[in-house]
């Protein structure tokens, strides 16, 4: 008798039931039991074969989906192709569990496919470049705009929005009218092939860019709004207004502009918008997408035609008593260390088109930011609003022409301010502000700026770099997000040490602990011991683009608290001291998330990775609640699992059956289906310990059944007092019944598949063990549930430790462990088995118990005595 | 490095190459790029380099070709193919000659630059 060897996980079909001789003899077996009520195909080993293939494709979708993640640390060089076939591989995956799903219950998730269509043919228009839905909101209010919604809302939006909900910063009151508002606009028109047709006839030179700008703008100038846009502008208005009347001022907000490239002064804005006037200056900020600048320098830029879509950002004006811009570096020479602010009295348009005089500052980064020059003109006018509504320009009272626009307290808070947004989005800023009437400092706008220095660092400047600067570390570790950082060391060994992380401090710790991601928005860079490129605070550091190496080793032992450093995420060198020249290079350098592949892999990735879908219990754990891939993989592995439950309690719980239920001294509700030699002959119904004959599940159950393992039982007593801090907090996740069951265990004598939900804790265990040590083999697979990002990490990483211990393949992917021992005789086999017993046992809790870094290796400690005081 | 090691890559999407040249340039490399195959071509005709990194673009065959010219015009250029995984095996059996070293896109910038590394101190080592 053999089992197919190839483990479950593998990126295989093999576990192919024609080999398993076994199977086949218990099929025949089956079949003349079931006959008359079951057609053939489904007879349980058919079943078994596509719930054990199902499995494999879980853990191959899970992998693909980290794996294209990690793709966005920048480490990689991904083209357009890759994102095609990585999104149609793992599409084609997900369709085969569909499937699968299908044929396990046939017509029994009927929506499951029109779902799977659904979210394929959206990552195909988003491959294909289509991205025109019309559906999704029309208008987002900035207090739920976040950067995922860049490519909904725009740059200039989604940036305000930003520096608003992430850094509490005040900005004007406004919301966001979308790329779909967009496309209903063109729709509703009949302009999108018009666009099209025009935009082709230009690039292939048939007509000049003038009549293509001309026509364009004319026709969209002309065009109506459709009444659900209108309607949806109004209502946003009217709650802008309903806080206190004030003008709107409608700007662009164009979906390539700003955050991403910036267009500045390519777009039209239009100030002192009244109620009636809203469709008006909405189709205005939407022709000067088309005007002839802004056509060339989006073809300059590479913008692809279909990429080319206007937001609208509608904002409450703010009644400025002076207005300014500022610069956070000076971009003909950044290396000056300086800030120049220009402001004038008023609005701060004029300013900003270059039409009024304003006042210049010249201002030191360093802190306390003295003021190093100071150009101060004659402002005799100024733009202001007007009581009841509009703007006027007015003179300005002969005492004040030519007093400062911003006092020395002022000028510390806008540098302040400005640096605290610079290091926020890691790159110089161009920022506009006002200070109301009540001196409160307002954001208006937030934009990377271009800095281009007179002889710019070129890269072959850097080539020598680590012969003349004191090299701390070099290419220790793996780069988990690329760039270069500066700053001062901060090493963080416990979660207390992040309270007051200092602003543009270096994290430096042991671990890549998600609890990390609370100070990664205040954080240069991050540096850690140990710590894997697929896991949680590597996407978080992506997202928040952190220059960040991770498993490097001894950087807390070598690199010293509070010692300033250079961290070059790039060339995976960390330098002791500024190295100027990659300061230089910094700044210049194109941000790589621009490129347009980045985009690509986001917007897919949107469809592919995000788990929306957690609590099988919940009513909406439905297929039309899936909103990813991932949702859909979660789905059908839970219905699965289900599937075989069902089918035991359904089809074959008689007093002769081969399965039973499995009575433990543990609060686990466990279904065994037997296929032979799985339980002592004559066992059925409900079956005690001792029925079980199968050996990989006899050792399993052995780890398992541990005193102290499960918290009701009796304990060694030094571990009585640890475990006992557990139990009096015990979780009433765990507690509650309808988290314990559809626990399912297929057994033969030297064969054991096992699949349990715990809590939000999913373990999968495959496993044979017999007398033939090649054929022998123990696949773990563990993911984590619902509960926070730390803890489930925290666990991902102790159970990684552990499993390496025992001479475990580990591969951790953020929450999905996966662990293979291959190889071992019949007693090495059982013994790692027996400790992942005890493990399940032990991972129960940790979610609830993880509560902060120091647990990690607490709790190995005592898993290893536990294992020690019972076994050797 | 005594004299500069020149490189000139070739591979028909623009992010290839636009991430590719800053990064080897970095280390000390002369690079040149290009996106379409008939302009690396009319280079390579112009003037010798050290090491050549293309794509094979296999609807075309014309990564196949240019390859080719180059180990015929030079033969102790050092040539490195990149390829999408989907074509690496037939790139393999296609060029089992003449080729110093495969990568499979995506790759990782440090693999590239240690590949090339590799072909530079060969060279070097003739």
């Amino acid at each position: 008798m053999r089992i197919d060897t190839d483990h479950v996980g593998d990126h295989t079909q093999n576990y192919a039931v024609q080999n398993m001789s076994w199977m086949k003899t218990w099929r025949e077996r089956l079949q003349s039991r079931l006959r008359g009520r079951e057609t053939p195909d489904r007879s349980f080993p058919v079943l078994f074969s596509k719930f054990k293939e199902i499995l494999a494709l879980n853990t191959l979708v899970l992998e693909r989906i980290a794996t294209t993640n990690s793709m966005l640390s920048g480490d990689y060089l991904f083209d357009q192709q890759f994102i095609h076939t990585a999104s149609k591989e793992i599409t084609a995956v997900v369709e085969r569990l569909v499937y699968h799903l299908d044929s396990l219950a046939p017509g029994k998730y009927p929506g499951l496919h029109a779902v799977f269509n659904r979210i394929q043919s959206e990552i195909q228009d988003e491959l294909s470049g289509r991205r025109t839905r019309t559906s999704g909101a029309y208008v987002l209010p900035y207090e739920r705009v976040t950067r995922y919604d860049i490519d909904d809302t725009g740059g200039k939006n989604a940036a305000l929005a930003e520096v608003g909900n992430m850094l509490g910063l005040a900005t004007p009151e406004g919301f966001a009218i979308t790329a779909a508002g967009y496309h209903a606009f063109l729709d509703h028109n009949g302009l999108r092939p018009v666009i099209e047709d025009a935009l082709r006839r230009w690039r292939e030179g048939t007509a000049t860019l003038q009549e293509v700008s001309k026509d364009l703008r004319e026709r969209i100038l002309a065009g109506a709004l459709p009444e659900a846009l209108h309607r949806e502008i109004a209502s946003g208005t009217g709650s802008l207004v309903a806080t206190g009347p004030a003008p709107l001022v409608f700007r662009s907000s164009a979906v390539a502009e700003d955050g991403e490239q910036s267009f500045a002064g390519q777009y039209t804005s239009v100030l002192n918008v009244a109620l009636a006037g809203t469709d008006k200056a909405y189709r205005e900020v939407v022709a000067s997408l088309f005007s002839e600048s802004a056509l060339e320098y989006a073809r300059t830029l590479g913008i692809k035609d279909h990429e080319i879509t206007m937001a609208v950002a509608c904002q409450k004006m703010i009644d400025a008593r002076v207005s300014g811009v500022l610069y956070t570096h000076n971009p003909a020479a950044p290396e000056k260390e300086q800030m120049l602010i220009t402001a004038t009295w008023g609005l701060g348009a004029p300013a900003v088109a270059g039409e009024a005089r304003t006042d210049q500052f010249t201002v030191s980064r360093e802190d306390d930011h003295p003021t190093l020059a100071v150009n101060v003109v004659r402002k005799a006018s100024a733009l202001r609003l007007k009581r009841g509504g509009g703007t006027r320009v007015e003179p300005v009272p002969t005492e004040q022409q030519t007093l400062p626009a911003l006092t020395q307290e002022e000028v510390r808070r806008l540098a302040d301010t400005a640096l605290e947004i610079e290091r926020y989005f890691r790159k110089p800023q161009d920022i506009e502000f006002a200070f109301d009437q009540k001196g409160r400092l307002v954001i208006l706008q937030a934009r990377r700026l271009s800095v281009r220095p007179d002889q710019p660092i070129r890269p072959q400047d850097l080539a020598d770099l680590h012969s003349r600067y004191p090299v701390l570390m070099k290419n220790q570790g793996v780069i988990a997000r690329k760039g270069i950082a500066f700053g001062r060391v901060r090493i963080v060994r416990k979660e207390e040490d992040l309270v007051g992380f200092p602003e543009g401090g270096i994290l430096v710790a042991r671990y890549a602990s998600p609890v990390f991601a609370k100070v990664l928005a205040h954080a240069a860079g991050i540096i850690t011991d140990v710590g894997a490129i697929t896991g949680h605070l590597a996407t978080v550091a992506r997202e928040f683009r952190v220059p960040a190496i991770f498993n490097c080793g001894d950087a807390t032992r070598i690199l010293p608290d509070g010692a300033a450093i250079t961290l070059d995420a790039e060339e995976n060198i960390i330098y002791q001291g500024t190295v100027k020249e990659l300061n230089q290079y910094r700044m210049v350098e194109a941000p790589m998330e621009e490129a347009y592949e980045f985009r690509l892999l986001r917007r897919v990735l949107r469809k592919i990775e995000p788990l929306r879908l957690l609590d099988p219990a919940e009513r909406n754990f439905v297929p039309e609640a899936c909103q990813s891939l991932h949702d859909i993989t979660r789905f059908i592995h839970e219905k699965a699992v289900q599937t075989l439950i069902d089918f035991h309690v359904y089809n074959m719980a008689t007093p002769q059956s081969v399965s039973g239920r499995l009575e433990l001294p543990l609060p686990l509700d466990l279904v065994i289906i037997d296929i032979g030699g799985g339980l002592v002959a004559g066992a059925r119904g409900r079956v005690g310990l001792e029925a079980v004959a199968s050996v990989p599940m006899c050792a399993l159950l052995e780890g398992m059944t541990r005193p102290g393992v499960w918290s009701n039982e009796p304990m060694s007593v030094d571990f009585a007092g640890f475990m006992s801090s557990l139990t009096r907090t015990f979780s009433t996740e765990l507690a509650d019944p309808r988290h314990v069951g559809r626990n399912l265990a297929v057994l033969s004598r030297e064969y054991a598949n096992i699949s349990l939900r715990l809590g939000y804790h999913f373990t999968m265990i495959d496993a044979y063990v017999s007398d033939r040590i090649s054929d022998n083999y123990v696949y773990f697979r563990f993911f984590g549930g619902v509960t926070e990002e730390e803890r489930r990490s925290r666990r991902a990483r102790l159970l990684n430790d552990i499993l390496l211990e025992k001479d475990f393949r580990v591969e951790v992917h953020g929450d999905l462990v996966i662990g293979r021992a291959t190889k071992l005789d019949a007693e090495g086999m059982r013994r790692r088995l027996s400790m992942l017993g005890v493990l399940i046992g032990f991972t129960r809790q940790l979610d609830v118990r993880m509560v902060d870094e120091e647990r990690v290796s607490e709790f190995k400690q005592h898993f290893n005595k536990l294992l020690e005081d019972d076994h050797e | 490095m005594s004299e500069q090691t020149s490189i000139l890559i070739l591979d028909d999407e623009p992010i290839v190459t636009k991430r590719l040249k800053p990064s080897l340039e970095k280390k000390g490399y002369e690079v040149e790029t290009f996106t379409e195959s008939k302009d690396a071509l009319q280079r390579i005709r112009q003037r010798t380099f050290d090491i050549v990194v293309t794509d094979l673009k296999m609807e075309g065959m014309d990564g196949m070709q240019f390859l080719t010219e180059v180990k015929k015009r030079s033969p102790d250029t050092e040539v490195i193919v990149i390829t999408g995984f989907a074509t690496m095996e037939t790139a393999k059996e296609s060029f089992q000659k003449g080729v110093f070293d495969f990568l499979a896109k995506p790759f990782k910038l440090g693999e590239i630059a240690a590949v090339i590394e590799k072909a530079d101190a060969k060279r070097r080592g003739r």
